[in-house]
């Protein structure tokens, strides 16, 4: 008998779910709004005096953990900018296809070189795609709309909270700097 | 020789018109599925995807046909071949309207139990042909299952023979047409025996909660594991008509077949019958599928006397109380 009213119950469930509107969303026609540190892929950055910001210094090398980055170092010259001497990478190579998008590399950036991007609608129909040589990724810097962090912003996140003379109001100032609003996905 | 001219025009209208309704009935179900699971369904292959088994189909032709290097040939061909024709058989003598039948069998019902019971047999072909452990118990379970619930299923369609007093399936429309549909008046064998058919329905067609012989967590897919291309698709097929043809055996016994108001008989027959196809659907999509021993439990602990004893209803009615009816 409580086998009858449950099946009866399972009937009723699905006959109510016919009548109820789809909660579909029709991915490629309508796209949910997606968060502001939505992230897909990479993009290297360059200066406002269009300089390249990348010195090579190898951190995110080293700290990715699935070792998907490799660096080849130029040795150290004068900024055509600045006249100071500073470090360059002569290439930058990104493997996506074994990236885990832990955006770790881009913490550990001292110059902001490296960054995420939002631009998620280009699925690759050969595996050398999801390779992003230096090329692509200073092209993804003006292709591609990019994520909200940055390495500044992440390290600042994990920064220790200021003392504060009242210690009351240490909790306020331990608060991490409100991320922006959820941005608008793109198109 | 008009005799061959009749058969065969209804044999190519029947086919056809099966095949028609079948594609739209597989449109149907997936759209009724993702209804109740509030999804939208398939909706990208024609207006509203109604070209989505169409491309199913084509797919599916496109397949290599993959033969078991130990299968057993003769019999591995036969059984899918097997099993739609006997799943289309029984349309032969279905009454679509009061003058469109294909064959107007004095022993129609009869024929319909015997070609359904048939079924199990191709089923059990492949299961054997197909040299897999899975597919054998697939077959199996099917037999098991088959023996099982022919035995309700053929006394509960004997409740209208036994009121309506005739084999012929048209016999039995026609009555109703007369009186009343069976499964409203008298209600007592009516009722009860109308449900227990479209129960032994589900377990004749293999659908949910009795799909057993082809449970997916349990024997990868039954019967058809080895089988690819054209010839599942020929399973598939059987499987839908044999829901279609059953949905609408049960209507002509049991609803009045081809007999309403205002609309033509046609209209009424295939309105009914696509009612009981969709509920049919309706419950595939909501249970849970029965253990092998529950399903065996059930049938001859409950559904088996409960069926004996609306026989016994419907002959002491008919033949104590002939102003009931």
């Amino acid at each position: 008998m409580r086998h009858l009213r449950d099946a009866l119950r399972a009937l009723a469930t699905t006959l109510r779910n016919v009548f109820r509107p789809a909660v579909t969303v029709r991915f490629p026609a309508e796209i949910r709004q997606r968060p502001a540190r939505y992230r897909t892929s990479f993009a290297l950055l360059h200066d406002e005096h269009g300089e390249e910001l990348c010195i090579g210094c190898l951190q995110c090398e080293r700290i990715c953990p699935s070792q998907v980055i490799a660096i080849t170092q130029a040795p150290k010259r004068e900024s055509k900018v600045t006249g100071k001497k500073r470090g360059y990478a002569e290439d930058f190579v990104l493997d996506t296809s074994a990236c885990i998008f832990c955006e770790l590399c881009v913490q550990v950036c001292p110059t902001d070189a490296i960054v995420m991007t939002r631009e998620p609608d280009a699925p690759t129909f050969a595996r050398e795609d999801l390779v992003l040589t230096m090329e692509r990724l200073y092209a993804n810097e003006k292709a591609k709309p990019p994520s909200w962090a940055n390495g500044t912003r992440l390290m600042g996140m994990q920064e220790a909270p200021k003392e504060e003379k009242k210690p009351k109001e240490k909790a306020k100032a331990a608060a991490p700097a409100p991320e922006p609003a959820v941005q608008e996905a793109a198109k | 020789m008009s005799a061959l001219w009749h058969g065969a025009l209804y044999g190519v209208a029947i086919v056809s018109v099966m095949l028609a309704i079948t594609a739209v009935g597989l449109w149907f179900e997936r759209k009724f599925a993702a209804r109740m699971q509030t999804r939208v369904g398939p909706s990208l292959v024609g207006p509203a995807g109604l070209l989505q088994p169409i491309a199913d189909v084509v797919k599916l032709l496109q397949k290599e046909d993959i033969v078991p290097a130990q299968a057993d040939r003769p019999l591995f061909d036969l059984a899918p071949v097997l099993a739609a024709l006997c799943a289309i058989g029984v349309a032969a003598v279905l009454p679509l309207s009061p003058d469109v039948i294909a064959a107007d069998l004095d022993v129609g019902l009869l024929y319909v139990l015997a070609l359904g019971a048939l079924t199990t047999i191709a089923i059990f072909l492949a299961g054997w042909a197909s040299n897999n452990k899975f597919a054998l118990l697939g077959g199996m379970r099917s037999i098991a299952q088959a023996i099982s619930y022919e035995v309700p299923m053929v006394l509960a369609a004997m409740v209208p023979a036994i009121l309506a007093g005739s084999l012929s399936i048209s016999d039995i429309v026609r009555w109703q047409a007369d009186h009343h549909m069976f499964a409203l008046w008298p209600i007592v064998p009516g009722l009860p025996a109308f449900l227990l058919f479209f129960l032994a329905l589900l377990a004749e067609s293999n659908r949910i909660p009795f799909d057993i012989p082809e449970a997916e967590s349990e024997l990868v897919a039954g019967v058809t594991t080895e089988y690819t291309g054209m010839k599942f698709t020929l399973f598939y097929l059987a499987e839908y008509v044999h829901t279609l043809v059953g949905s609408a055996v049960a209507s002509a016994l049991f609803l009045g077949g081809w007999d309403g108001p205002v609309a033509p008989g046609l209209h009424w027959m295939v309105a009914k019958t696509l009612v009981l196809f969709a509920a049919v659907y309706w419950v595939r999509w909501s249970l849970l599928r029965f253990r092998s021993d529950q399903l065996l439990a059930m049938c001859w602990r409950w559904l088996v006397p409960l069926s004996v004893l609306l026989v016994l209803a419907a002959a002491v009615l008919v033949q104590l109380f002939p102003g009931v009816l």
